[in-house]
């Protein structure tokens, strides 16, 4: 309490000032720990490129990270797949136009936002009970839901991240880094067909090996 | 499956049983008819800490590409104060061109699971995980079936060989990237998680698996454990490259064949190329060691011993074992783009070297192959390729850059060909730039 009215204010500023004159302290984190607050919150910004085009890559590692489930995003992601939100529609500055990927030339599709459609999820509640709603085996989990639903719809997807307590960034997360995963409808004919992701990346490397080495498939592998 | 005939005189210590049991590699009663299991007995008399000592003595380093000495990290998970240990064979094999951890499974299973039960032991860990692919479905039933019959038989399970303590193997059979190969990854897709390598250190023998102490180890490295726990250290010390003794299973490919063989570390690259038929009447060009991360390295470098350190200095590394000869017709240009973008594509995406430095190094080798090179692109190629390998997360950043700094270090001729007379010697780039085609071009 003090005694001079004003007097906070005063030491507020004072405050202020020597922060102001202080020199701009670097910190070379990991190495050296921040002095951090307990309840600082810092602002989350996106930021922009010298093209004006949004830096961020849509690599979904913050979302994955961040422990409230506060940051969610809408693009294409690394992978050139489309991220879907679990928001409202509404409440997204959307990355529509280029991210590095594209100006890079490479052709990546631009789905418009759709709303998910809701699932008969008795089927992925057998599979959930089955594995003990335990989010370690989310992989088995994953990989028992698309061979029912022969992809993973984000209402499955968002029922098991409910069930076993997972944040549905991670179940998401999870699922996109693995490629045997679809996340497109059978409707998609465009898309891999499920299980086949790696196998079709694969067998296509090793054919342009053979041709590029003249060896016509005839070396044995 | 067999393996490429080497000379007899050539020791082998991971498919030494292999030829005796190939009727059914999975009949265990025959495998022990042969010796399989004998090692874990003696292991398990022996105790933890001699038998790492003995690992140590032997000096046996890890064929899962990085070639870290196997004793040292035993050493550092059993010293590691913990409620649980894991041990985790790699068996992932994440080239698909190459299948020697396959071919290992399939001809001695048990090597491999006696290897496992073995290090378990020594490292106090009461679970070990077999990781395989799920590609091949028929391997992994087997598999599980070979789990199941040695612990009907008391080498595995409550009490393993009479050790008096427990070892349960289990047979996780995973798909997904390249990646999933990385100790890190492998070690994430076991916990259900993204497929993305961690920051080391902590490395996974402190903190691994659940966060419990876990080695990684490939499968080839755990098979020879048997031998040496059976033959001694001197033995395998013995027998290859002093820096990194013992035997490796190598892919090799090349205009006349191939497959499969075990060979002493530190056999010249040149008599590889001789065990895959030679390099046929377009003479060698290029070897590819290494993988899709693998360098291109020239004919120059035949004598170049297979073995860690040499295949380091010379810009390649033994990754998945597969060695592939590229013989005149090839175009070293071409095939340093082709790894590096398959490499690019198959990169997780965690760090900016994955995400969009292997994406502009790609880049940079589709420009130089299509003949739409920028003025700078030999220099740019050279930078980033350096600041990749110093700014890596995983080795699969660091390893990836081998096949393009290969073309700068080796090629520079073939590659000055594209870059400034749009010209490809070999004939296999399309399309050339017509318009600045070169006198070189135009003499043609
Ligand atoms: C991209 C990448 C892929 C890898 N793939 C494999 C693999 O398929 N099998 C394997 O045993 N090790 C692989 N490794 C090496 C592992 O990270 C690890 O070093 C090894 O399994 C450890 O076993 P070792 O000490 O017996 O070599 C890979 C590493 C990287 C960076
Ligand atoms: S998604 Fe990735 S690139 Fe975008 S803000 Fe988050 S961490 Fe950064
Ligand atoms: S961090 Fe992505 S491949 Fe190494």
């Amino acid at each position: 309490m003090s005694t001079i009215p004003g007097m906070g204010l005063v030491r507020g500023m004072g405050l202020t000032l020597t922060r102001f004159f202080q020199p701009k302290a670097t910190i070379k984190w990991p190495e050296q720990q921040a002095d951090v607050a307990p309840r600082f919150r810092g602002r989350l910004q996106l930021l922009y490129d010298e093209n004006g085009s949004l830096k961020c890559e849509t690599c979904f590692q913050c979302a994955q990270a961040c422990p409230v489930e506060c940051i969610d995003m809408g693009g294409m992601d690394t992978r050139g797949r489309f991220h879907v939100h679990w928001g409202a529609a509404e409440t997204y500055g959307e990355r529509r136009e280029e991210s590095a990927l594209r100006r890079s030339g490479r052709p990546v599709a631009d789905e418009a936002f759709t709303r998910f459609e809701a699932l008969d999820t008795t089927a992925v509640d057998e599979i959930l009970a089955a594995h003990d709603d335990d989010p370690r085996e989310l992989l088995a989990i994953l990989e028992e839901v698309q061979a029912v639903y022969s992809y993973l719809p984000v209402a499955a997807l968002k029922h098991i991240a409910r069930t076993t307590g997972a944040w549905y960034a991670t179940v998401y997360g999870t699922a996109t880094s693995y490629h045997h995963f679809r996340f497109e409808p059978p409707a998609v004919a465009t898309a891999t067909p499920a299980g086949q992701g790696q196998k079709v990346a694969e067998a296509g490397y090793l054919a342009a090996l053979d041709s590029a080495l003249r060896f016509d498939g005839k070396a044995a592998r | 499956m067999s393996f490429v005939v080497t000379p007899p005189a050539w020791p082998k210590v991971l498919t030494g049983r292999a030829d005796t049991i190939a009727a059914n590699p999975f009949d265990l009663d025959a495998a022990v008819r042969t010796g399989a299991f004998g090692a874990l007995k003696k292991a398990a008399g022996m105790g933890a800490s001699s038998t790492i000592d003995l690992i140590a003595a032997a000096g046996l380093r890890g064929r899962g590409g990085a070639g870290f000495p196997a004793a040292d990290k035993w050493r550092m998970a059993a010293g590691v104060d913990a409620d649980q240990r894991y041990l985790v064979a790699n068996g992932y094999g994440a080239d698909p061109g190459s299948h020697t951890d396959a071919s290992l499974l399939a001809a001695d299973p048990w090597a491999v699971l006696e290897g496992m039960a073995i290090a378990a032991l020594a490292i106090g860990a009461t679970e070990a995980i077999l990781a395989v692919r799920a590609d091949d479905a028929s391997l992994v039933a087997k598999l599980e079936g070979a789990v199941l019959a040695a612990e009907e038989a008391g080498y595995l399970g409550d009490d393993a060989a009479g050790s008096g303590r427990r070892v349960t193997v289990t047979v996780r059979a995973l798909q997904g990237t390249y990646m999933l190969g990385e100790e890190t990854v492998l070690i994430k897709a076991l916990e259900g998680r993204r497929a993305q390598p961690d920051q080391r250190p902590p490395y996974p023998a402190q903190r691994g698996l659940f966060d419990r102490p876990t080695v990684v180890n490939n499968v080839q490295t755990l098979a020879a454990v048997p031998w040496i726990v059976a033959n001694g250290a001197d033995a395998f010390a013995a027998i290859g490259a002093t820096a990194c003794p013992g035997t490796v299973l190598v892919q090799l490919r090349g205009p006349a064949g191939g497959g499969v063989a075990e060979i002493p570390t530190g056999t010249a690259l040149r008599t590889l190329v001789d065990l895959a038929g030679g390099a046929g009447s377009h003479g060698l060009k290029a070897l590819l060691v290494g993988g899709p991360t693998g360098g291109i390295l020239p004919a120059e470098a035949l004598d170049t011993p297979y073995e860690p350190a040499a295949l380091r200095a010379a810009g390649a590394h033994m990754g998945s074992g597969s060695v592939v000869i590229a013989d005149g017709r090839a175009c070293v240009v071409d095939l340093a783009r082709l790894l590096t973008r398959f490499s690019a594509d198959q990169a997780c995406g965690k760090s900016i070297p994955c995400r969009i430095g292997l994406r502009r190094l790609s880049e940079i080798g589709d420009r130089i192959a299509t003949g739409k090179p920028r003025a700078n692109d030999a220099v740019t190629l050279g930078d980033l390729a350096h600041d990749i390998a110093a700014s890596a997360l995983c080795d699969h950043e660091r390893t990836a850059t081998f096949a393009l700094s290969a073309t700068l270090r080796y090629f520079r001729a073939e590659l000055d060909d594209h870059l400034l007379r749009s010209t490809c010697p070999a004939g296999v780039c399309t399309p050339i730039a017509v318009g600045s085609a070169s006198s070189r071009g135009a003499s043609r």
